[in-house]
């Protein structure tokens, strides 16, 4: 029991080791002076179309989902009082 | 007549607090335990961060004040005497300053111990503007109690009303805190700014005149039910 | 729901379709292109929730000086109409925000105000929730010092150095972008008018409920 439980912790230990490991880059080549530009090329630039979906997408499903709330809510309270109404009127409270 | 029952509250108050000095230690310890955690967690290597101590000296004193606050008025509602000072026929405009008054003097209290303790952790020359340094702490401190002072009261009678308290409590107040942190901060420069403190100071003196108006238009309906 | 609800919201419906062709046909902007776009319903929401704050503000003070639940009901409808427009502001906002100034966010006077805006209405929502009995009140008295705010945060960019576009940027719009916008604007008053009926027949068929109960059980 106990061997197992070692066995499993050494084999996690190790890949986990084995992992980081491998998954080290070389380190970057260091960099002597900054050189400045006045705009930056377009590959590096932030894509605006995402955002811009994002965004529209964004306000159509908030708007969406409190109709949707507001609804569901009305519903459930409409049949609360349709249901005393009916019992009301049949006599009983 | 209105300042009479000021005094009377705020004598009531104090002499209640004194008696027994709960409100005022425990307070007081909170906001000391406040600022240590801060420094525990800010401190790196033995060094504070530079501009740290204003922030972390009203995050204290905000903290500090709600918990007073709610301790305040949770001492009223046990002892029914809310009810009593309601019921007194006294004006209630006037039982608001009074209780403004007493949760100001236990805030400035604290300060007196907090702004020794928090230059000394962080090692920033907040004497270096005594008198500058308590006006702006005055005005804070009452702009921030006289929005604290009425909805503590109001809140005395409801549910939830200790996580109420600073939910309600905080938003509106951030933009004296803010003021106050860029103030206090303003005074901590080697070279200090004349017209950025008196800009800020400005703002201070406008928040606590609009926040005591709205308080005392509004604490008569809040109060009656 | 009153007679108006059914054309009016028709009639929203339609703008809601038209939008997008406005929205598409207008000209971009010079210097942020193809993100500004995001303009044509970040406006619209912001002066929405400040609105809102204002009609919650208002129906708070007559609640409160005149016990009509009637302000009440407006009042609560209108705050929870606050932090719906306050969190598609809040997001289209950053979502803009990201490509024109490099940052998602900025801790100016109007974003700060604005997010602090938004917590009350937030805090206000809570309070009816969990205050128990008497949290109108104590509600209607926070909505009032939340709307004290509002004008604060209209005037703000214009007085303090902030990079968020200034208030004078509204009257000097050319007609191919103020169109959209204010066509897009007034859709969403509409609709604004929608949810704040819809959501106040809630509060009054919630009354009609709690009478009947009463009623019943007396």
């Amino acid at each position: 029991m106990i061997m197992k439980r070692l066995l499993v912790a050494i084999v996690t230990a190790g890949s986990l080791l084995g992992v980081t490991v491998s998954t080290q880059q070389p380190p970057p080549q260091q960099q002597e002076e900054f050189v400045p530009i006045d705009q930056l090329p377009p590959q590096d630039q932030l894509p605006a179309a995402p955002l811009l979906i994002a965004a529209y997408s964004f306000v159509v499903l908030a708007l969406f989902a409190y109709v949707l709330s507001v609804a569901r809510r009305l519903s459930v309270v409409q049949r609360e009082l349709d249901r005393l109404q009916a019992d009301t009127r049949r006599g009983r409270t | 007549m209105f300042t009479r029952v000021v005094w009377l509250v705020l004598r009531k108050d104090l002499t209640v607090e004194v008696r027994s000095l709960e409100i005022a230690y425990t307070t007081l310890f909170f906001a000391v335990s406040c600022v240590l955690v801060f420094a525990f967690a800010l401190v790196r290597e033995g060094r504070a961060p530079e501009d740290g101590a204003a922030g972390i000296l009203w995050i204290a004193i905000a903290f500090a004040g709600t918990l007073a606050l709610g301790r305040a008025f949770e001492r009223e509602r046990q002892s029914e005497t809310l009810r009593a000072l309601l019921l007194a026929p006294a004006a209630r405009p006037a039982i608001y300053v009074g209780k403004l008054l007493g949760i100001v003097a236990l805030l400035l209290a604290c300060e007196v111990v907090l702004v020794p303790l928090v230059a000394l952790l962080f090692q920033a020359p907040l004497f270096a503007q005594p008198v500058w340094l308590a006006v702006v702490l005055l005005a804070g401190t009452i702009g921030f109690a006289a929005v604290g002072t009425l909805f503590a009261a109001m809140l005395v009678r409801a549910r939830s009303r200790d996580v109420l308290l600073p939910v309600l409590l905080y938003p509106i107040t951030v933009p004296v805190i803010i003021a106050g942190v860029r103030a206090t901060s303003t005074l901590l420069q080697p070279e200090v700014d004349m017209a950025g403190i008196r800009f800020w100071l400005a703002l201070l003196g406008c928040f606590d005149v609009v926040f005591v108006t709205l308080a005392l238009w509004t604490f008569e309906p809040l109060m009656t039910d | 729901m009153p007679k108006w609800f059914v054309p009016v919201a028709i009639v929203c419906g339609l703008m809601f379709a038209a939008a997008p062709l406005l929205i598409a046909n207008a000209p971009y902007e010079s210097t942020m292109g193809l993100v500004q776009k995001i303009f044509y319903v970040h406006l619209p929401s912001a002066l929405i929730f400040l609105i809102s704050a204002i009609v919650c503000g208002i129906a708070s003070v007559r609640f409160l000086f005149g016990g009509n639940p009637r302000h009440d009901r407006l009042a609560w409808a209108a705050a929870e109409l606050v932090v719906l427009f306050g969190i598609v502001t809040l997001v289209t906002g950053p979502l803009w925000a990201r490509k024109a100034w490099g940052v998602w966010w900025q801790w100016d006077v109007r974003l700060t105000a604005s997010l602090m805006g938004w917590m009350v209405g937030v805090a206000y929502l809570l309070l009816r929730k969990y205050g128990g009995p008497g949290s109108d009140k104590l509600a209607a008295g926070l909505a009032l010092f939340g709307m004290a705010n509002v004008p604060f945060i209209y005037i703000s960019v214009n007085y303090w150095r902030t990079i968020h576009p200034t208030t004078n940027v509204l009257p000097t719009l050319p007609v191919s972008m103020g169109l959209p916008v204010w066509f897009t604007f007034a859709t969403f008053f509409l609709l604004f008018l929608l949810l704040l009926k819809m959501r106040v027949r809630l509060e009054e068929q919630r009354a009609r409920l709690d009478a009947l109960y009463l009623s019943a059980d007396a």
